[in-house]
């Protein structure tokens, strides 16, 4: 038996401690991403371990020239976008707004995120029924207020299914932003804007000059992870249109799901997979060390 | 920021109302539709303060057999992922915090990995494992999954936690005869209880939001099924009952959010500190 509490076998202990977390991450994530790599690789409809299959690009060639492919690429940068711009001006309108000095702003500080808490699915439900052709309160309110004439079908036209989900994930998304903008907006020296006020900076005039440079490390990193939030999220659009309609909602991770597990063909799905992994490595380092510039 | 005058605090309170109004709308919808009786779900305008509450919805929903056991699945399922990724996490943050280890970096490089993995990718792979190892089905393949997510993150938070304890407190225990793991278990930990719990929340918050893993691996055994699972199959059904699916959904919400409210401060310091780096 080694004696641990022994200067020599100290650093044994460390590792000992490090080594269930070190087996969980080596069976759960690295096996698995060779794994999948090896399936893109491979002619196979289900994959099996322990099969021996020769090597094959089909799978990528397939990929690049494919429709579904790129038309996935399309919706899937639209939806970064549309999400990542609309939840950035709501997460820092929101942040502004209970950064103020009034009393209850814990509570309103606790009210203003609180869709952060609510899981994926019941907020996809939620809206998917408030969304709803004939009996939902957006139609109601929309014809009410006179702006459309006649109900939108969001289930069926490809338009407004798309905006549906970008509904649903800027009500997921803006809360994160906004918790974290607040967390900046505080961290921002109060002296930088007395000495503005002194030399006549206005609201305006402080709020870019001021506020938006501080804020932007802060404002690159929310950006990085609601795109690979967007590039990644499964839930939201599989529940409210799998997809559809004809690949309007289809973005890269959606295919993967559905090549792999709807169709059965693993190998094509491991593909997008594996190039959509590839896609948020990228986007992530190029944002991550373009905000990092920016600032120094 | 300066104090406003009458005016400014008048105008500061209304936007405040004004944006919860808009934002938290879909709850309040959520709450007001599991009320209405099944004959009124479809008045066009819609009623926005039921007449006549039915309250004995929620025990009807959780009387339909599936769902009780849903929620017990999902109960399940976030205690386990809890217990093992805290055990997991805590171990590794412990020696990631007290010891200068080769590879410690490697952590860092973990989490940005398990962000940046697209999970759809993962989940074949994974189905493919489990499968061959019988665990398809099973609550054990969402758990191991979910708490190999968790892991990492909850590691980096609570090396944190450890990092803001004097190591003299265990080297007395040492000098005092105690076991390694005994001075763990016994000084450092309660000293860390409040970040420990506040990890733990993480996990169970993500656990209990899980889709995709459920979705995956327990697709074909109904009775395995997680409350995330029951519900998004009840909205696809053809004839759609709102009410029930609302009523089910508020259940749903109410641990997390109740999470959220008591222990905002904790989790949310936790988060931004996480992602930041």
């Amino acid at each position: 038996m080694i004696d641990f509490s022994s200067p020599r076998h100290r650093s044994k202990f460390g590792y000992l401690l490090l080594a269930p977390a070190v087996l969980l991450m080596a069976l759960i994530i690295i096996y698995p991403i060779l794994l999948s790599v090896d399936i893109s690789m491979k002619d196979v409809r289900i994959a099996r371990i322990g099969k021996a299959e020769p090597w094959t690009l089909k799978n990528y060639a397939w990929l690049f020239g494919s429709e579904e492919f790129w038309n996935a690429i399309w919706v899937t940068a639209k939806m970064v976008l549309m999400v990542g711009g609309t939840a950035l001006v709501i997460g820092l309108a929101t942040a502004i707004l209970v950064n103020q000095r009034f009393k209850g702003r814990s509570l309103a500080r606790l009210f203003v995120a609180l869709p952060w808490a609510v899981p994926e699915v019941v907020a996809t439900v939620i809206w998917a029924w408030m969304l709803d052709s004939s009996f939902g309160v957006i139609n109601w309110a929309l014809l009410k207020s006179g702006i459309i004439s006649e109900g939108i079908q969001f289930a069926s036209n490809a338009t407004a299914s798309f905006y549906s989900v970008c509904f649903v994930m800027i009500w997921k998304g803006y809360p994160l932003v906004s918790i974290m903008l607040l967390a900046g907006l505080q961290s921002i020296p109060q002296e930088q804007y007395q000495a503005a006020e002194v030399d006549g900076a206005g609201v305006w005039q402080r709020f870019f000059y001021i506020t938006i440079p501080n804020l932007m490390p802060v404002i690159g990193v929310t950006m990085v992870i609601t795109t690979l939030w967007v590039f990644r999220d499964f839930a939201i659009i599989h529940v409210l249109t799998q997809g559809g309609p004809i690949g309007a909602t289809t973005t890269l991770s959606i295919l993967t799901f559905e090549q792999s597990f709807s169709f059965f063909r693993m190998g094509q799905g491991a593909a997008v997979g594996v190039v959509t992994m590839i896609i948020c490595a990228v986007i992530s380092r190029a944002l991550v060390s373009r905000f990092a510039n920016s600032v120094h | 920021m300066r104090n406003h005058s009458l005016l400014g605090k008048i105008g500061i309170y209304a936007a405040v109302a004004a944006t919860c109004g808009l934002l938290l709308f879909p709850i309040y919808w959520m709450f007001i539709t599991a009320l209405k009786p099944a004959n009124r779900l479809r008045d066009f305008p819609p009623e926005f303060w039921p007449e006549n509450p039915q309250w004995n919805v929620f025990a009807d929903v959780l009387n339909s057999q599936p769902f009780g056991l849903w929620m017990w699945n999902t109960v399940l399922v976030a205690i386990a992922t809890m217990i093992l990724s805290l055990t997991v996490g805590t171990l590794a943050a412990y020696a990631l915090s007290r010891f200068r280890l080769r590879g410690g970096q490697g952590l860092g490089l973990f989490i940005l990995t398990s962000k940046m993995l697209p999970a759809t990718l993962l989940i074949i792979p994974l189905f493919v494992v489990f499968r061959s190892l019988g665990l398809t089905g099973s609550l054990w393949s969402v758990i191991i999954a979910q708490s190999t997510l968790i892991v990492p993150f909850a590691t980096w938070m609570l090396k944190g936690y450890f990092d803001t304890i004097p190591p003299e407190l265990e080297q007395a225990a040492l000098v005092d005869g105690a076991s390694p793991l005994g001075a763990i278990v016994r000084i450092v930990l309660p000293v860390a209880a409040p970040g420990m719990a506040a990890t733990a929340l993480y996990a169970f918050v993500i656990s209990w939001s899980d889709f995709l893993y459920a979705r995956t691996f327990l697709t074909t055994s109904e009775s395995k099924w997680t409350l995330n699972m029951g519900i998004a199959t009840l909205k696809g059904e053809f004839v759609t009952d709102w009410n029930v699916i609302m009523a089910a959904s508020l259940m749903a919400a109410v641990p997390i959010v109740g999470v959220y409210l008591f222990l905002e401060r904790y989790l949310v310091g936790g988060l931004s500190a996480g992602s930041e780096k």
